[in-house]
């Protein structure tokens, strides 16, 4: 089975603290480092342990500048045939639909049963790459994925629900499927193991490469357009709630009704 | 002599020194085919230079193996064991003399003759007498008091081996009383009585002198022996008992390098370019670490001190050896040829990973093993191969990859490892640029600029220094972790990626010596980076500076409280300090100490320091913290005092579980002198 | 004429929650758009929903047809498509839940519109919605335009836009025969599976009610459980709960455990070791409680009361109760 695997470079923001740049659009990112999306991490596993089930390819790709490169390449050490980065100058502020566009430039010029990409990216948090993947390439497409098997041109896996709850599904291939967190335990990658496939080649398609027009990417492609960047507010601290502890429950209750904590 | 001496009396017809050959040449025949096979093995496994520092390693033979100096750590075993140790030294003169009387009844060993002969002879007899007696108190201990060590909960034991080869001494013994008895009543050389009392003990159940019988018990007495003696040399390299004849090349092979981790393949330039790195087959052991599988005499000493058995982790040290000799025995065996091997991955199979991650690398087991088995070695290159296949714990992948992105496993901001020395009045704290100097260079690590518990023993420590006068700074943001845990846990490509940043930064600054208060970073910067730089602990540099007068104590703050010291594991075993903060503590004024039931070289690991701190075992039932706060409690501590950051977070947390919250308190000695300074 | 539609969404033939919130956003959105509102219910058995919808939507429009058992992703985009064809949508307005996950990225591909996740504020300008949603490891807030799209899709956050009922409306409701009867799906929908009570996982919960040492030596469980269930919650914990046997290895949070990110954390009796807050360092809403007013995780909590947990649980969980209605 040929599985494409679409990889995410995301600066690591969850630990750092973080600075909206001058023009308000975005944030700093010079002094972050950056990483391989979380989730993808288990999508890349997924596809790695399926290779080993049922044999055939792992292909990965990533719409990213070069320094991307150091996640594809830790993804040619997690057991990925084949890498590719996928940028030009003119992909620079493609949003989700843009690049889902990239991307899908790509996978049409290659034989492919399975793209496995993460249900969700830790910088524009819009879990819609999967989804937006399978309607253009007119496949069928599910997200918050584990439980993944393969058999005889199907695939059977769950789909996460809330609360515990999972749909049983069954999908006819090719599909496209964004994995969950959690599917699987994620292999480590030892310096020897990168240093093991230093020398694979890893080839950046561009325009030219992807026959894309400049009209369909970067912003011009874009259909979602960023035009302001807030810190929400943030206490020293957490405020306090006093009162007796009816009261306070009751306040309690409030804001998390108002916050979204009863669901 | 008489007539019924065994050389003279010939058997089913054939002559003594007919048959005595034969037996001879056929036990000594199959013994040298097992012996070469199992050589063979270790010509087979991979290499290990040890023939260097031949003057040091005859005195470790010589002080461990004859000297049998480990022995006493367990009084009562031990003193057994150098019984039965000095016995076999004793009586193997005595048994080369018995295979010679079967060839002709006048046969000494050279100078055992005349009056020496004499003596040797009555010593024999005690020395006789004495080991049937510790053979019958072994085989008692062991049946009825069953001293839990000996048990191997998880199976996989040859405890039945230990009554086996007690028993064929014990026949050794008493067929030589029988030929020597009767020999006294024979030769009515009863006057001898009173100096040969194994022989008259033997006499006093035999017929009167002039039965018939006697010469029976005589020569049968003998020809058992002989056919004991070499079924005994032939079980021992088939059985645990291998170590009577291992045990003393063992010591004379042991680790000289104390406190680091062996290379990932010796004899091989480039380590990155094998095939697979560490050990995931038998083949992969070295011959030393095959030397040690033969040597181990499953006492349970190790796994008796091993704290990861203690709280119930997969792992047994012992279990190691025994199964992989099991498998070395099964595997390339003396007759036949081995079995299939099917799909059993030694690494995993025969050892599981859950053995090998319950390991925190504390050195109980190898500071107990009376023959210097190491241990860590092992699971550290068991540890390779995993990392090598991607099969690490998911606890422990998430700060190893902070390692490799950041510096350290906090995920903490490179740019904030020195941010720290905000929090400091009036101290200002260098941090030395490339190029500059300092007396001291204060190595930080991770934990010191990153975990804010941790930090303030950081602060602590410069104070001291501060106060001391000590001219001294840190390398800020061109410090990375110093990879102790990196290394142990098998990831050497990493370790010597840090070791090398912090190896330049080392280069690029003047300093006299570099200072650390963790005793893991200590032991890197000591015993494993590649290059050497002078480096003392916190409690060295703090000995020193109170033996010259440039810091003064009060007592005030362990006041009325009784305090008790937790030896860390790198700093004490793995690096022998064990009086320097045992020192500091004592010019504490009025401080009153007590040392717990396990201290110094058998103090108890917290459950292990750096990248530890993350991994989850799921097996263990308590906390190795838990188990050693109760022996805190046991001698009525109320203060805690430990020179490692790691002991120090997790017995804090074990004071909480364990319900010693506010009666006892856990504090790093760094701390304890800063609070005390006045 | 401007539309919006709001679409429905059910399981197990019971309106959701989001639904609701998608009827009161999507009101004041086609307010503000000066547009017509439109429900639309797609289910196997549409009698009873739409009959709610109506009581809150002028217009339903309700199609049935067994593939609407579930909100089936392929089926509800092959059937959306040609019924909104001629229905000028301008925006589609959904909830963000896991079904709708499913759905809204590809539906807006078929749709040909722009598409914004998870948002929790509108506003209009120039006739044009902007949307603000959360960037950056939810963060920080993205104020988002979408340009000169004709078609636009939101998904909106689970609890940001809180159900205010119309007070009017007797919608009427409109049948529509389904555009896809009898077609085969490529995805198919087998059973629904409980998560094995070992099969809880936190990590991609939203709602997580977490326990501390704090809740005490003899705590007592089902209050808690009670709570994270009155919630729409799971339980979750700090490593000394796990030691207890009290909860599961795989309910503990931290960097040693698991990595969590809801919506909402509710930390009780949780100190805040850094172990701990190493792993909720991505729920953008942290509520504590604790005993100890000094408790770091007061530092990084949103919202903190000191008091007794026996006193405030049975409080608060009553008071949700209530607010559920």
């Amino acid at each position: 089975m040929d599985i494409i695997v679409c990889m995410k470079w995301v600066p690591d923001t969850s630990e750092a603290d973080l600075v909206i740049d001058k023009e308000g659009k975005d944030i700093k990112k010079d002094d972050l480092d950056h990483d391989m999306n979380d989730w993808d991490r288990f999508a890349i596993e997924e596809a790695v342990q399926l290779k080993e089930k049922l044999g055939g390819k792992v292909t990965v790709v990533g719409v990213a500048p070069e320094d991307a490169e150091e996640m594809l390449r830790e993804c040619l050490a997690r057991g990925a045939d084949e890498a590719f980065l996928l940028w030009d100058d003119a992909f620079e502020g493609s949003d989700g639909f843009a690049v889902a566009r990239i991307l899908v430039s790509f996978i049409k010029a290659r034989p492919w049963d399975l793209v496995l990409t993460g249900t969700l990216a830790d910088d524009d948090c819009g879990g819609q790459m999967g989804g937006m993947l399978g309607a253009m390439l007119g496949v069928p497409s599910a997200t918050l994925v584990s439980a993944i098997s393969v058999e005889d041109g199907k695939i059977t896996f769950n789909r996460e629900l809330e609360g515990g709850l999972y749909e049983h599904m069954e999908m006819d291939l090719p599909a496209v499927l964004s994995v969950a967190t959690g599917l699987n335990e994620p292999r480590f990658v030892s310096i020897r193991a990168v240093r093991k496939v230093a020398s694979v080649e890893i080839p950046t398609l561009g325009l030219g490469e992807l026959g894309l027009d400049e009209s369909l990417v970067g912003v011009q492609g874009s259909r979602v357009q960023i035009e302001q960047l807030t810190m929400p507010p943030e206490g020293e601290g957490a405020e306090m709630i006093g009162g007796k502890p009816e009261e306070a429950a009751a306040k309690l209750a409030e804001i998390l009704k108002e916050k979204g904590g009863i669901g | 002599m008489t007539m019924f001496e065994p050389a003279s009396v010939p058997i089913a017809g054939i002559p003594a020194p007919v048959l005595s050959f034969i037996i001879l040449v056929t036990a000594v025949c199959f013994f040298a085919y097992v012996m070469y096979r199992r050589i063979d093995l270790l010509r087979k496994a991979l290499p290990d230079p040890r023939f260097y520092e031949l003057g040091k390693r005859a005195l470790l033979a010589v002080k461990y193996g004859f000297g049998q100096w480990r022995q006493p750590r367990y009084l009562g075993a031990g003193i057994l064991h150098i019984l039965l140790f000095a016995g076999f030294m004793i009586l193997s003169l005595r048994s080369l003399t018995l295979i010679g009387r079967g060839f002709s009844p006048e046969f000494h060993l050279p100078l055992l003759t005349g009056a020496v002969g004499f003596g040797y002879d009555v010593l024999k007899d005690y020395v006789v007498l004495m080991v049937l007696i510790v053979c019958v108190v072994c085989i008692v201990r062991r049946a009825v008091f069953k001293p839990a060590r000996y048990d191997h909960p998880g199976g996989g034991g040859h405890g039945s081996e230990a009554y086996i080869i007690l028993g064929l001494v014990s026949a050794l013994m008493v067929t030589d009383m029988i030929f020597d008895g009767s020999a006294l009543k024979l030769n009515g050389a009863e006057g001898h009585a009173g100096l040969l009392p194994a022989a008259t003990l033997a006499s006093a159940f035999m017929p009167e002198s002039g039965s018939p019988s006697l010469p029976y018990l005589h020569v049968g007495g003998y020809w058992v022996h002989i056919l004991v003696f070499f079924g005994l040399l032939n079980y021992l390299p088939v059985s645990k008992h291998f170590h009577v004849i291992t045990a003393i090349p063992n010591v004379f092979f042991a680790n000289l390098d104390k406190g680091t981790i062996k290379p990932v393949r010796h004899g091989v330039k480039d380590w990155m370019e094998l095939e697979e790195c560490g050990i995931g087959r038998f083949e992969q052991f070295t011959w030393k670490h095959v030397l040690d599988f033969y040597s181990c005499a499953d006492c349970g000493r190790c796994s008796d001190n091993c704290p990861a058995a203690t709280v119930g982790r997969a792992l047994s040290p012992r279990m190691i050896s025994i199964k992989a000799r099991d498998y070395a025995y099964t595997h390339h065996p003396v007759l036949w040829s081995p079995p299939n091997n099917g799909d059993v991955q030694f690494t995993g199979d025969v050892i599981t990973e859950d053995e090998i991650w319950a390991c925190t690398t504390c050195g109980a087991c190898e500071e107990e093993c009376p023959i210097l088995i190491q241990y860590i070695d092992k699971i550290v290159d068991m540890r390779r191969y995993l990392v090598d296949q991607g099969a690490v714990p998911q606890s422990l992948q998430k700060p190893l990859q902070q390692i490799k992105k950041k510096g350290n496993a906090y995920g903490g901001n490179k740019a904030k490892r020195a941010a720290w020395t905000k929090d400091l009045e009036g101290i200002e704290v260098r941090q030395l640029a490339e190029g500059d100097a300092a007396d001291y260079l204060f190595f930080v690590d991770s934990c010191g600029s990153f975990d804010p518990r941790i930090q303030e023993i950081t602060k602590a420590l410069a104070r001291i220094l501060h106060r001391g006068s000590v001219d001294f700074g840190i390398l800020g943001n061109d410090e990375t972790d110093s990879g102790n845990e990196i290394r142990r846990l098998g990831e050497e490509g990493l370790f010597e990626q840090v070791a090398e940043k912090n190896i330049e930064a080392f280069r690029a600054r003047k300093f006299r010596e570099i200072v650390a208060f963790d005793p893991h970073a200590f032991n890197a910067i000591r015993n494993d980076y590649p290059e050497k730089f002078p480096i003392v602990h916190a409690s060295q540099l703090i000995a020193k500076l109170l033996r010259s007068g440039k810091l003064h104590l009060s007592g005030e703050h362990v006041k009325n409280r009784l305090v008790t010291y937790h030896d860390p594991c790198y700093l004490g075993r793995h690096n022998g300090i064990y009086e320097d903060p045992r020192f500091v503590l004592n010019q504490i004024p009025g401080i009153q100490m007590r040392e717990m039931s396990r201290s110094y070289s058998r103090s108890f690991c917290c459950s292990g320091g750096g990248l530890l701190l993350w991994y989850e075992n799921e097996q263990e039932k308590e906390r190795m913290g838990e188990v050693r706060v109760r022996m805190a409690a046991e001698i009525g501590a109320q203060v805690i005092v430990t020179a490692c950051p790691f002991c120090l977070i997790n017995l804090e947390d074990a004071v909480k579980t364990t319900g010693n919250e506010g009666k006892m308190e856990v504090i790093d000695l760094v701390e304890l002198i800063d609070r005390s300074l006045t | 004429m401007k539309n919006v539609f709001v679409l429905a969404e059910h399981r197990k033939q019971h309106l959701r929650d989001s639904t609701w919130e998608a009827v009161t956003a999507g009101r004041t959105l086609a307010k503000d758009l000066g547009a017509e509102l439109t429900c639309i219910l797609l289910a196997a058995d549409t009698a009873s929903m739409a009959e709610q919808l109506a009581k809150e939507c002028h217009r339903v429009l309700a199609v049935e047809d067994p593939l609407f058992e579930t909100v089936s992703s392929e089926a509800f985009t092959k059937a959306l498509v040609p019924l909104l064809a001629d229905k000028e949508p301008y925006m589609m307005v959904m909830g963000n839940s896991n079904a709708i996950m499913d759905l809204a990225p590809g539906l807006s591909v078929a749709l040909d519109a722009a598409l914004a996740t998870d948002c929790f504020a509108f506003e209009v300008r120039d006739g044009k919605p902007l949307a603000t949603r959360q960037v950056y490891s939810y963060k920080v807030n993205a104020l988002v335009s979408f340009k000169d799209a004709q078609r636009i899709v939101v998904t909106l956050r689970g609890g940001a836009f809180p159900f205010v009922p119309s007070g009017s409306a007797a919608g009427t409701v409109e049948k529509v025969a389904s555009p896809i009867s009898g077609e085969k799906l490529r995805k198919r929908f087998l059973s629904y599976r409980e998560a094995e009570k070992g099969d809880v996982d936190i990590s991609t919960a939203d709602i997580i009610v977490s326990l501390g040492r704090g809740i005490g030596d003899e705590p007592d469980m089902e209050m808690f459980e009670s709570l994270a269930k009155a919630m729409g919650g799971v339980l979750a914990c700090s490593r000394p709960i796990v030691d207890k046997n009290l909860l599961p290895k795989y309910h503990q949070v931290g960097t040693s455990g698991v990595e969590v990110k809801p919506k909402v954390y509710l930390a009780l009796g949780i100190s805040g070791a850094f172990q701990h807050v190493g792993g909720i360092k991505g729920s953008p809403l942290i509520m504590a409680v604790n005993k100890d007013a000094r408790a770091p995780i007061f530092r990084v909590a949103q919202y903190g009361i000191v008091a007794d947990l026996n006193e405030i649980v049975p409080a608060l969980e009553a008071k949700i109760r209530e607010l559920k209605k």
